[in-house]
C-alpha cells in the first residue's frame, strides 16, 4: 500500500484534508477485507465507515506512525468482531443474502463492472467468487482473519501479529491450521488447479 | 540431519519470511523430506486458488469532515472533575453542619453521632463477691421455705380427699352385696330352664333343615343316575346295530364273492372239456 510519510504525519496534526485523503487510499483494502470476512456488502460498508469514523477520531493519538497500518486493521477487525456479536444477537438476514446477485439492482451486478466482457465469463467468475466466499466462510473467526490480512491484504505476520495483539507465532500457528482447513475444503468441494483452469 | 522446522517455520518459508540461512536449511530439509515437501506444495496449491478471488472494485464515498468543536473551559474533563469534588465537600459540610454531626475517635473507639451527643452515664459500683454470696444465700433460704410450707400443705390435702373417696366406695359396695343377695333360688332354676328349652328348639330346626336338603340331594342324584344310564343303553343298542349291520354287509360280499368264483371256475371246466373234446 502507498502512502505518503507527509500524508500521516499530516492527518495526525490534525489536516482534515490529509485524513480525507488517507481515507480514499485505504478505504478500498479496508472495504475488501470486511467483505471477504462477511461476504456482505452492507456490513462491509457499515464496518469501512465506522473504521474510518474511529480513525478520524483517534489518528492524533497514534504514536508510531509506521504502525499505522496495522493500526488500522486493528480498528477494522475489531469492528468486524462488533458487527459480527451485534449480527449473532440479531439474527437478522439482509435482503441482499435472501437471492444476490440476481435482482437488477444488485450490489453484485452493480459491482461487477465488467459487463463488457464475455457474459460467460463474467457468470463463471462470480460463481467462483461465491465458492472461494463460501470456502472462507467456513473458516472459524480467528484463522479467517489471518488467511484474509496475508492472503489479500498483504501483511507480514509481525504487522498481523500488532494488529490482532498476538505473538507471531500464534498468527503463523493459525496460518497453518487455516491453510490445512482449506486444504480439506477444497478437497470436498472437488477445487483444485486443473478445475480452476477449466472454469476460467 | 537433525534439523526438523516446526510448522510456523514452514509457513512462514511458505510466505518467504525466513532469513537467508533458515530459508536454506528448510529448503534443503524438504529435499530429503518428500511428504513434508508434498505437503508445503499442497499449501501452495491452497494459496493459487485462494488468488482467484479478486478483490471487489468500491469508491470510497465522499467524506464532509468539519472543523473540531472547540470545547469550553468548563466542559473539559479535569475542570468538571474538580468542580465535582468541590461540589460534594461542600454538599458534605452543608449536611453535616444541618444534621449537627459530631465525630470523635478515642484508641480503640470511633463515634459518630447526629444532634446532642449525651453524656455517657457513669455505671454503679460494682457488688464484691461476698455480697453476691449473700445474696444468693438469702434468695435459696426463702425459697426453700416456701417449698417447704406448700409440700405439707399439698400433703394434708391429699390424705383428706384418699380418705373421704374410700369412705364412699365402701358404702356403695355394700349396698350391692345386699341387692345381690336378695335373688332366689326359683328364678335361678326357672332361668336355667329357659336356655335349655331354647337350645333344644335351635337344634330341632337344625336337623329339620338339615334332613330336607340332604332328601332334595338323594333325589335328583338318582334321577341323574337314572338318566345316565338310559343314555347308556342308548349307545349300546346303536353299537350293537351298527355291528350287525356291518357283519351283514361283509357276509353280502362274502356271498357274491363266492359265487364269481364258482361261475370262473365252472366256466373254466366247461372250456377244458370242450378243448378235449
Amino acid at each position: 500500500m502507498m502512502h505518503s510519510d507527509v500524508l500521516l504525519l499530516q492527518a495526525r496534526e490534525g489536516d482534515r484534508h490529509a485524513q480525507g485523503k488517507l481515507m480514499q487510499v485505504w478505504y478500498k483494502r479496508i472495504y475488501n477485507f470486511s467483505y471477504k470476512f462477511f461476504y456482505d456488502h452492507d456490513m462491509a460498508m457499515e464496518v469501512s465507515q465506522r473504521t474510518f469514523i474511529s480513525m478520524h477520531r483517534n489518528i492524533a493519538f497514534l504514536q508510531d506512525g509506521a504502525r499505522f497500518k496495522s493500526w488500522l486493521y486493528t480498528i477494522a477487525v475489531n469492528c468486524c468482531r462488533e458487527e459480527l456479536r451485534k449480527r449473532k444477537s440479531e439474527r437478522s438476514v439482509s435482503l441482499h443474502d435472501l437471492n444476490p446477485g440476481e435482482a437488477e439492482d444488485s450490489y453484485h451486478w452493480e459491482a461487477s463492472g465488467i459487463r463488457a466482457e464475455n457474459p460467460e465469463r463474467v457468470f463463471r467468475q462470480s460463481e467462483l467468487s461465491e465458492l472461494l466466499h463460501d470456502c472462507l466462510l467456513q473458516l472459524s473467526v480467528e484463522q479467517r482473519e489471518v488467511v484474509i490480512m496475508k492472503e489479500y491484504e498483504g501483511l507480514k505476520f509481525r504487522e498481523i501479529a500488532e494488529a490482532l495483539n498476538i505473538s507471531e507465532n500464534t498468527v503463523k500457528s493459525r496460518m497453518y491450521y487455516g491453510l490445512e482447513a482449506l486444504k480439506r475444503i477444497f478437497e470436498k468441494k472437488k477445487i483444485t488447479k486443473e478445475s480452476l483452469g477449466y472454469e476460467l | 540431519m537433525s534439523y526438523k522446522p516446526d510448522e510456523a517455520t514452514l509457513v512462514a518459508y511458505l510466505y518467504g519470511e525466513l532469513d537467508i540461512a533458515e530459508q536454506r536449511l528448510v529448503a534443503d530439509y524438504l529435499l530429503h523430506h518428500p511428504d513434508e515437501k508434498k505437503r508445503v506444495e499442497e499449501w501452495s496449491t491452497a494459496r493459487t486458488i485462494l488468488s482467484e478471488l479478486p478483490d471487489k472494485e468500491v469508491i470510497a464515498p465522499p467524506v464532509i469532515l468539519g472543523e473540531p468543536k472547540s470545547i469550553p473551559l468548563w466542559k473539559e474533563r479535569y475542570v468538571r472533575m474538580s468542580l465535582g469534588i468541590a461540589a460534594s465537600m461542600v454538599f458534605f459540610l452543608v449536611a453535616a453542619r444541618l444534621l449537627g454531626l459530631s465525630a470523635s475517635y478515642v484508641p480503640g473507639e470511633l463515634k459518630i453521632g447526629f444532634g446532642v451527643v449525651q453524656k455517657a452515664v457513669p455505671p454503679s459500683p460494682a457488688l464484691t463477691k461476698q455480697e453476691v454470696d449473700e445474696m444468693i444465700r438469702t434468695s435459696l433460704e426463702g425459697n426453700n421455705s416456701a417449698l417447704q410450707a406448700s409440700w405439707s400443705e399439698d400433703r394434708k390435702a391429699l390424705e383428706q380427699s384418699v380418705q373421704k373417696n374410700l369412705r364412699s366406695n365402701t358404702v356403695r359396695i355394700d349396698q350391692l352385696m345386699q341387692t345381690a343377695s336378695l335373688a332366689n333360688q326359683d328364678q335361678v332354676k326357672q332361668f336355667v330352664g329357659q336356655l335349655q328349652t331354647d337350645n333344644l328348639k335351635l337344634m330341632k330346626d337344625y336337623m329339620q333343615l338339615s334332613t330336607a336338603g340332604q332328601k332334595e340331594y338323594i333325589e335328583n342324584l338318582l334321577v341323574d343316575f337314572s338318566s345316565y344310564l338310559a343314555e347308556q343303553r342308548k349307545q349300546d343298542l346303536q353299537l350293537l346295530q351298527a355291528r350287525v349291520n356291518k357283519v351283514e354287509k361283509n357276509t353280502d360280499q362274502f356271498k357274491q364273492e363266492t359265487e364269481e368264483i364258482l361261475t370262473s371256475l365252472i366256466t373254466n371246466t366247461s372250456t377244458n372239456n370242450q378243448r378235449r373234446n
